[in-house]
């Protein structure tokens, strides 16, 4: 990988788009710290008025990586107890994360009594909890059901409206990315690099048929096969 | 759920009383209570046991405590000795290396063999006792510890991690519940291998507890007591196994959405 240079401001969405094998969940794992990397850096800021000198980083995976042994609250309260945040403010912040992602009064349920989407969205909660200064997203829809994911993909568009994290956002589903993302990133296999960044300015909200949405996607689309494919 | 679990406790004490009314039968075509004694007679013969002193002067309960006590405390050291191995297995490569090759040793060594030589090395006396039950129960244990460390679901380790979570929280919430499935299985199995090597060595060697009065009463020929004591001990082991054990796995493993015991 090389040549790999992005840059997030505060509260925007940016996606990294990109084929499989590119090492999109690499750079991911670098920035989240448990995978290292032999040369260049990674910095993030902690938000503005946010007291800890670390950053607080949430990650959002494929699957959604509950510990099914535990309540969908105790889910939450591992990550919170994980980053020391204070107990006394824990029952607000499940309250009210579960309200975000749609899941109000799911507190004392198992992650195996629920559905695929509602897991991927208790995942999204635990993120959320930690307040996070940078929210790191997997390709947290690819495992979904076409119909759950459109639904989910539409409903987190809501939730960032009120919780308003800075979101990497790593997908290889293009139309994914210009509906959600206010940046793209795209990249390409052998060598993994970043050949093209995109400005979005389609206002929101937006909707999932929005001929912006689909005129951009095209574009970028052709773009996509014209560097893969390399001149005909 | 109710109803399912009425109709499996009427079919098993269908499928018992089945087993006595045969017993009963046979007992009848036989027609000589030294060979084959009817349940009456042995139901009879428990409740004098326990309520009147025997050969020894005790009554069957102090028996009953000898034998509890022994198997509580080989198989306490057993489970323990067994976790540690297996966790310490799974967990790094130079011990994993050295043990796997001596385990399926162990394993195949025949457990009257063991317990045998366990007689033979430390005499009739607790120790030997001991030993066969550690030299035989521990490797079990390990075996399975060792694949539940294997079996562990890495993506989560990877969460807790991407997540910072520190490694006491790490080993109370992530590790040890994963390993609570191969905890019980193990502590099952152990223990029921353990209740009977106890068993053995006390019939072959050891002073007072059930067993001992297995061979006792084998040495008089005595076949209503030998199957009175025989029935004793199999009714006490069952209701440890369902009493205690079915118990606490029912409440360890409530998180799953359908679980039968």
């Amino acid at each position: 990988m090389e040549g790999v240079d992005l840059v997030a401001e505060e509260g925007q969405f940016v996606s990294i788009v990109g084929p499989s094998g590119c090492g999109k969940s690499t750079l991911l794992n670098i920035i989240a710290g448990i995978e290292t990397h032999d040369g260049g850096s990674v910095a993030v800021a902690p938000r503005a008025g946010a007291g800890s000198s670390r950053p607080h980083i949430g990650y959002v995976f494929q699957s959604p990586r509950l510990l099914n042994w535990l309540t969908v609250q105790d889910n939450i309260e591992f990550v919170l107890e994980a980053q020391k945040v204070g107990r006394e403010r824990w029952p607000g912040l499940v309250t009210k994360q579960l309200d975000l992602v749609g899941l109000p009064g799911q507190e004392r349920n198992y992650p195996l009594n629920l559905s695929g989407g509602m897991q991927q969205r208790v995942a999204i909660a635990r993120a959320l909890a930690i307040e996070p200064d940078i929210l790191l997203m997997d390709e947290p829809f690819s495992h979904l059901d076409a119909i759950t994911a459109r639904k989910l993909r539409y409903d987190l568009m809501e939730i960032l409206e009120r919780a308003r994290p800075t979101i990497l956002f790593v997908t290889h589903d293009l139309s994914e990315a210009v509906f959600l993302s206010d940046r793209i990133y795209m990249m390409s296999t052998k060598p993994a690099r970043i050949f093209r960044r995109v400005e979005i300015d389609i206002p929101r909200p937006r909707k999932p048929d929005d001929a912006a949405v689909f005129d951009l996607e095209r574009e970028l689309v052709r773009e996509f096969f014209s560097v893969l494919e390399g001149p005909a | 759920m109710r109803e399912n679990r009425l109709r499996s406790f009427g079919l098993r004490a269908a499928s018992i009383l089945t087993l006595v009314v045969l017993w009963w039968a046979g007992s009848r075509l036989m027609g000589d209570p030294k060979v084959l004694p009817g349940p009456w007679r042995i139901a009879q013969t428990i409740f004098a046991n326990l309520t009147t002193p025997g050969p020894e002067g005790e009554s069957a309960f102090f028996d009953i405590a000898i034998t509890l006590a022994r198997i509580f405390v080989t198989f306490s050291a057993a489970m323990l000795a067994g976790l540690g191995i297996g966790l310490a297995m799974g967990l790094s490569r130079i011990v994993e290396r050295s043990l796997l090759a001596l385990i399926p040793l162990l394993l195949t060594m025949p457990t009257v063999l063991m317990v045998f030589l366990a007689i033979m090395w430390f005499g009739y006396s607790e120790a030997g006792g001991l030993a066969a039950v550690l030299v035989v129960v521990t490797p079990y244990v390990a075996v399975n510890m060792y694949e539940g460390a294997k079996a562990m679901d890495k993506s989560l380790i990877e969460m807790a991690r991407t997540f910072r979570a520190s490694r006491r929280l790490l080993l109370r919430r992530v590790y040890i519940p994963q390993l609570m499935p191969y905890i019980f299985s193990a502590f099952r199995y152990a223990f029921g291998m353990t209740w009977k090597i106890v068993a053995l060595a006390e019939t072959f060697g050891l002073k007072y507890g059930i067993g001992y009065m297995f061979s006792f009463w084998f040495e008089q020929f005595n076949m209503a007591q030998v199957l009175a004591w025989v029935i004793l001990f199999v009714i006490l082991m069952l209701i440890l196994e369902h009493a205690v054990f079915a118990r606490l796995e029912a409440r360890a493993f409530a998180w799953r959405p359908s679980h039968s015991f």
